[in-house]
């Protein structure tokens, strides 16, 4: 199997899952108990603060709190700053969110909180001077991801924080979910207020995430109950998946893998323009702007969920913006926020690599797609269209 | 698998048939010209299909073929039902794939794969049924026999209606269908029966002609 789908999840690590077993077998305290076996635990779980803080480069572990997931971080952020600040009633956040943020967002709305959703432009980037105009006195909060999950575009959130904190006196929340692992992360540098992450998309198990809180920041807590994670979050903590994120932060320093992943993904995407007619890139040709683990193209007048089923029974995963992918009908909110054409939408492949995939991954995929994607060509019923691309192409 | 694994007639269609529709779609492309096609589009999702078709002396369709872009449902659907239809009349394929009557039930035999694309599997449905539609509208409108021709798919005259009409008191279209046929097919005719359940001096008893 290649696995191409990275940023949907990852593969537990083999040294996340070794750290991970003890605490799955003869190590089953409570981290909260007094005696040797819960202190034990409990000093396992400060170690992995220490790991995620050091990946983020936070200042303090205590800014660190351990959540179940990344949308639980996101909700947490936003649900706790609106209450901190009840009679702020507008929030500042992107067309281009996760669910975990944008259907918050919507749900919010209906509750009578004003949302500004900023728009992006074709490359999927956001023009900061609508940001400047949308902040005002009572804007409690700005939600704005690091990097987006569909397109891989990465937001300038150091001059995001910058305006936010010279135009209002709004906090600011950033999803980091798809972007930490796969590019550096420095939590001062970005001057964020508040940061979410979620353990399986480096290579942790799924069922642990953690939301930082810059010190100073007063967020009421979302689950109430026992005095876990310092009185901030209750619930009995999941040790083994805490152990687990924080082996795969240690794990995910390593400046070669970066670098390494990102030559695999330019020789796929290169070679998939080079090859298709029908093929076209979403978001901005410049790389340092996207994850250098992602590619999400267009393969123009053919379905996006036939390719991504074609590729499946040859044993490639990838994932689609399409219409008929899972249980929605529209296509991708994302490519329809960058005005992407319906026929282009439609067929849109996200290529997402990660630490396990080879140059073999990458051949076979370049040796696999052009003939499905021309086949699927012929089947469409775009053929005018088509047999211009395919006709120009083929002459070049 | 074979291609003569599934029919219609099986009372369940096992996802795997599905499968094997999508991943090796029969028929697929355009009939050469002369014939006739039909188109149908989705604007939630984009999805696209045209279907052409070529018609004998005696009705039936001879020559089939399909070109989609959409979900795998789709291309399954346009797969199954252009083999389907080779072979029988305009009236038979048009009756049988109906949106809204015999499609539904027979897609909602394709099981739990289709859950949820019935739409899209529909939209097979509607290019087939606008091929055909266009189809009877050129063969009403050439038709040189002594009665006008009101429905092509099963051979209703305008005469043979507007009797019905006279003797049996008809206010609705499906009423006529019901009595004689005419309309139960690509439903092209649907206008012109209505046109004669209109005329004054038909639609009742007792306003009939002297």
């Amino acid at each position: 199997m290649i696995y191409l789908d990275n940023n949907a999840t990852t593969q537990v690590a083999p040294e996340v899952f070794d750290a991970m077993q003890p605490y799955l077998t003869v190590r089953y305290g409570n981290p909260s108990s007094a005696h040797a076996l819960g202190r034990q635990m409990k000093a396992a779980i400060e170690r992995s603060r220490e790991q995620v803080a050091r990946l983020l480069g936070a200042r303090d572990t205590a800014e660190i709190v351990f959540t179940s997931c990344g949308s639980e971080s996101d909700n947490w952020a936003i649900r706790g700053v609106l209450e901190a600040s009840p009679e702020k009633k507008h929030i500042v956040t992107t067309l281009v969110e996760h669910e975990a943020v944008r259907n918050l967002c919507l749900h919010l709305e209906r509750q009578g909180y004003e949302i500004t959703w900023l728009e992006v432009d074709r490359e999927g980037e956001l023009d900061l001077k609508n940001l400047r105009a949308a902040l005002r006195p009572d804007t409690a909060l700005v939600s704005i991801m690091l990097a987006n999950n569909e397109t891989g575009v990465l937001f300038p959130i150091p001059d995001v924080s910058r305006i936010v904190r010279d135009s209002s006196e709004a906090l600011l929340h950033v999803d980091g979910v798809q972007a930490v692992g796969k590019i550096p992360i420095d939590l001062e540098e970005l001057g964020v207020d508040l940061f979410a992450l979620s353990g399986h998309k480096l290579h942790a198990p799924q069922g642990v995430g953690a939301l930082y809180i810059r010190a100073g920041v007063k967020l009421p807590s979302f689950l109430i109950g026992g005095g876990q994670e310092s009185g901030r979050r209750a619930g009995t903590s999941a040790v083994a998946n805490i152990v687990g994120l924080g082996a795969a932060c240690e794990l995910a320093q390593d400046p070669e893998l970066h670098s390494r992943i990102q030559k695999l993904r330019d020789r796929l995407e290169d070679e998939i323009l080079r090859l298709i007619p029908n093929a076209t890139l979403n978001g901005p040709a410049e790389r340092a702007k996207r994850l250098p683990n992602t590619a999400n193209i267009s393969f123009e007048y053919v379905e996006g969920e036939n390719i991504l089923k074609q590729l499946d029974e040859v044993g490639i995963c990838v994932s689609t913006g399409s219409a008929c992918h899972s249980t929605t009908r529209e296509s991708s909110p994302t490519l329809r926020a960058m005005n992407v054409p319906y026929t282009r939408a439609q067929g849109s492949i996200r290529f997402s690599l990660g630490r396990y995939n080879t140059a073999e991954d990458i051949d076979t995929t370049l040796t696999v797609l052009p003939d499905i994607v021309a086949r699927l060509a012929e089947m469409s019923p775009y053929d005018e269209e088509l047999r211009v691309l395919y006709n120009s192409r083929g002459a070049a | 698998m074979s291609k003569e694994a599934y029919t219609l007639s099986e009372s369940e269609w096992p996802a795997e048939a599905i499968r094997d529709h999508f991943l090796h779609p029969r028929n697929i492309g355009d009939v050469e010209l002369p014939a006739h096609s039909g188109c149908a589009a989705s604007l939630s999702c984009g999805a696209a299909v045209r279907i052409s078709l070529k018609v004998d002396q005696r009705q039936r369709i001879s020559e089939v073929r399909f070109k989609a872009t959409g979900c795998s449902v789709l291309v399954a659907a346009a797969s199954i039902l252009t083999e389907d239809v080779r072979g029988k009349t305009t009236g038979q394929a048009a009756a049988r794939w109906q949106a809204g009557s015999g499609a539904r039930g027979i897609i909602s035999k394709f099981g739990s794969e289709a859950a949820g694309n019935e739409d899209c599997a529909l939209l097979a449905c509607e290019a087939l049924l606008a091929g055909i539609k266009r189809f009877s509208d050129i063969v009403r409108d050439e038709w040189t026999g002594d009665e006008a021709l009101v429905c092509t798919c099963f051979g209703v005259s305008e005469k043979t209606i507007e009797n019905l009409v006279h003797r049996g008191c008809f206010q609705r279209v499906e009423e006529v269908t019901r009595a004689c046929n005419a309309g139960a097919g690509c439903r092209s005719c649907w206008p012109l029966i209505q046109d004669i359940l209109d005329q004054p001096n038909l639609a009742k008893p007792s306003n009939a002609r002297p």
